[in-house]
């Protein structure tokens, strides 16, 4: 075949600028990380790639709605110890008022503890969290109890989702602890015991240990609420490190997809770099002579 | 015999090589002029002495007479020029294929972190975190400011898929202007062809001129040549005028029986009506199409479907790009397709983010309203309602209403609703949710980005490797000029050497003769 200088030129043009387009893509995935930078590169890649990082972000989001749940929790846990405090320290008072070495006065002083422990139950009834009053279900906005102990309480779950498709309650019911379909409530419970230490010994004071049988009956409400709660906890902690899981997975799916191998871009790299030199060196030997040099 | 014959015949010899050493040189001069074909001088040895005659003297012979200049002709090969064009045409129509392909590919700018899917899972976000937080009213307006960026992306791509389109429609117009443009300076050198083959000249450079301006055109259509003589004394190596023809994708001609649909007929005796205009209308009356108006009779204009052109030439594949009709090649993604798309995408979107919308309460207990403007949805219109931009509080993230109708603001059910809107499956979306229907759509262009740059790459591997054996034959080596040049230059100097020796056997006839015994 009859071979020109033109060809040449025009041959070692083209293996250069092909062996320049390939070293360029190889450094871009070295610049990026990536293996593809454009869905021709990889249709395929290009879709799961945008899979998997939805599916990246979704963990990530559950993890911050799980940070939400502990929230919750984490405050209704603490809420209810307060609350099983009181009640336990009710209950002494309860014991001490009802035997008969007090005396009037002193079981005035114990009736105006258990009105400072009511109110403080009543504060942890109506705490309050980032805004939230976490013990009224879905009706955050308003204290569940009143100035004089009333109860109207929202008995809808606050539900948080916390991987995809899967809800969890994430409050402590009020009806679970002051059941008010049993007629008399917590309050009720107490206002009776400061009725009956403001009578003092005007009246029997048996009647004061009486009321033990109610708080007792609350005091367990409480404990089983707070069982129950825990009960949800260690199931967060599983659930959480499940997401955990489900995000290495995810982020190991993800790179595994798209992620370049540096191992090999590097030895493409070099390997085209080589390849590009010989055909630098080639073509500068070949297109400079022609025989006008060799004529004399 | 002449007593001159050797001087004749030298003179003729040193003629011949000469313009043998000047073609060279032009030769060596056009080297790498775009589209010269390398020239040789046709040597024939002259008519020999004495002809078959009557009268012819009885001498032994045939004696050579020298050399004649037969004529001063181009190397090249029709056929190659034939192949070139036909891979011309694919790779013109992948060319530009792949270059619209990729424009869309960088403004969709999909798997990144700010593409429309990370802006509508931004959004999901903002929902999840609602959900979880319905009574901050930080976590409405992140909501809404994602939403209004889910819009805002929506409004960008289809704002700029228009300037895309637009700006494909004035290249259309250009490279059927320049259509025309070839046309005319084609004939033009038809025209001069015409005057000079009658001559019995070969006019190589308006030859190469010529096909360099048909290999240009056959970029663009799909094109045959025909040729015809252009009568007179012209040689029988002249190559006449060019009548070009426009093909079928297939190679075929494109009128009722296989009649020929010429852009330029030189068959005609006056080739200033030999040109027909070429044309390219969108017109909902007219028709889509090439036209081809006669130029006996401009004010008629043949249309030729797009569907006949599949696959050949720029201005299919920029027609490809701009345009969605039946008969399309399969392998294209049209602007108008994803568009479309987008549009229905935008439009199934809206239609069932509104309608969860419309189920929940908002943060004062009333119902839900609809979250994006629902009249007339496109990707191009689609916004956040007015209500939810100036209060959002109107975001209606709760699922329920207390039983007094007050409003529930720790409830934040219809926000987890809504943020499964982007995964529950739509008829109308071929069943698929809106983040795979959207998916596809990337999926969809990168197959078609990927086979046209696979595609484009092929034809121009075979349209490297045509025009290598057109440079193999038409190309100018400078070595074997270099090699004519001191041939050329040898038998010059032979000739000079041949003219001498004749003059120096005349100077003995004519001073030395007859001067015997003196």
């Amino acid at each position: 075949m009859r071979v020109t200088q033109t060809m040449l030129s025009n041959n070692m043009l083209r293996n250069l600028m092909n062996g320049q387009s390939k070293m360029d893509k190889y450094m871009e995935q070295l610049y990026t990380g990536k293996r593809i930078s454009r869905p021709s590169d990889d249709p395929v890649i290009a879709m799961k790639g945008m899979h998997y990082r939805g599916q990246v972000t979704e963990v990530e989001q559950y993890k911050r709605n799980l940070s939400e749940v502990h929230n919750w929790m984490d405050n209704a846990d603490a809420g209810l110890d307060k609350m099983n405090l009181a009640m336990q320290r009710i209950r002494e008072l309860t014991v001490q008022a009802s035997t008969t070495t007090y005396d009037d006065d002193a079981l005035k002083s114990i009736k105006e503890e258990v009105s400072q422990l009511k109110e403080q139950l009543r504060e942890i009834v109506n705490t309050n969290v980032n805004g939230k009053y976490i013990f009224n279900g879905k009706d955050t906005s308003t204290p569940p109890m009143d100035e004089d102990g009333n109860i109207t309480f929202n008995d809808e779950d606050v539900m948080i989702e916390i991987s995809k498709g899967n809800e969890l309650a994430v409050n402590v019911r009020l009806q679970d602890i002051f059941h008010p379909e049993d007629g008399n409530t917590i309050i009720e419970g107490i206002d009776s015991l400061l009725d009956k230490l403001e009578a003092g010994h005007s009246e029997d004071l048996v009647e004061i240990g009486n009321t033990l049988e109610v708080l007792d009956k609350h005091a367990s409400n409480i404990i089983n609420v707070r069982a129950d709660l825990g009960a949800r906890m260690n199931r967060v902690e599983l659930i959480e490190n499940r997401i955990d899981e489900q995000e290495v997975i995810a982020k190991k799916t993800m790179s595994e997809n798209e992620d370049v191998h540096f191992e090999e871009a590097i030895t493409n790299l070099i390997t085209q770099e080589t390849l590009h030199r010989a055909a630098l060196a080639a073509g500068s030997r070949i297109i400079q002579p022609s025989l006008v040099d060799f004529l004399r | 015999m002449s007593t001159f014959h050797g001087l004749e015949m030298a003179k003729r010899a040193l003629a011949a090589q000469q313009a043998a050493l000047y073609t060279t040189g032009h030769n060596i001069s056009n080297a790498h002029t775009d589209g010269y074909s390398r020239q040789r001088v046709n040597f024939n040895a002259d008519i020999a002495f004495p002809p078959g005659s009557r009268n012819s003297p009885k001498i032994a012979g045939q004696l050579g007479t020298g050399v004649d200049v037969g004529a001063i002709q181009r190397i090249r090969d029709q056929f190659l020029d034939t192949q070139f064009r036909t891979e011309n045409s694919r790779d013109g129509y992948w060319s530009s294929q792949r270059a619209t392909l990729s424009r869309l590919e960088d403004l969709l700018n999909e798997p990144s972190d700010s593409g429309l899917s990370k802006t509508m899972k931004q959004f999901w976000q903002s929902l999840e975190d609602l959900s979880v937080n319905p009574e901050n009213s930080g976590a409405r307006s992140v909501v809404k400011e994602r939403a209004v960026a889910v819009a805002d992306t929506f409004n960008y791509l289809s704002d700029t898929l228009k300037s895309i389109q637009a700006d494909l429609g004035d290249e259309i117009k250009i490279t059927a202007e320049r259509v025309n443009v070839l046309l005319k300076d084609i004939n033009d050198l038809n025209k001069q062809i015409k005057r000079l083959e009658p001559h019995g000249y070969l006019p190589n450079d308006l030859y190469d001129e010529r096909d360099r301006l048909v290999d240009e055109l056959s970029e663009m259509v799909n094109i045959k040549v025909h040729t015809s003589d252009s009568g007179g004394d012209a040689l029988t190596i002249a190559e006449g005028v060019y009548s070009i023809e426009l093909l079928d994708a297939n190679g075929n001609s494109l009128g009722d029986n296989d009649e020929k649909v010429f852009l330029i007929d030189a068959s005609v005796d006056d080739l200033d009506v030999a040109e027909n205009e070429f044309g390219i209308i969108f017109d909902e009356d007219d028709g889509y199409g090439f036209t081809v108006a006669d130029s006996d009779d401009s004010s008629i204009a043949y249309l030729y479907e797009f569907k006949h052109f599949k696959q050949t030439g720029t201005l299919i594949g920029l027609v490809d790009s701009y345009y969605q009709y039946e008969g399309q090649s399969e392998t294209t993604m049209s602007i108008p397709e994803i568009s479309e798309k987008l549009d229905k995408l935008a439009k199934e979107f809206v239609e069932a983010f509104n309608e969860q919308h419309r189920a929940g309460y908002d943060f004062d207990g009333n119902e839900g309203i609809d979250f994006f403007d629902p009249s007339g949805v496109t990707a191009g219109s689609i916004s956040v309602a007015e209500a939810i931009l100036k209060d959002p509080n109107k975001i209606a993230a709760a699922g329920k209403r207390g039983d007094d109708g007050e409003a529930l603001v720790g409830d934040g059910d219809n926000a987890l609703e809504l943020s499964r809107v982007f995964d529950q499956s739509i008829d109308d979306l071929d069943n698929q949710s809106v983040t795979n229907f959207y998916e596809s759509l990337i999926g969809d262009i990168g197959v078609s980005a990927e086979e046209s740059i696979r595609r484009q790459e092929n034809t121009a591997t075979l349209l490297s490797q045509v025009e290598n054996q057109r440079l193999s034959v038409s190309a100018v080596s400078l070595d074997e000029e270099m090699t004519n040049l001191i041939k050329f230059q040898h038998a010059y100097n032979a000739a000079a050497r041949s003219m001498t020796s004749m003059d120096e056997m005349l100077d003995r006839i004519i001073n030395n003769m007859g001067l015997v015994g003196r």
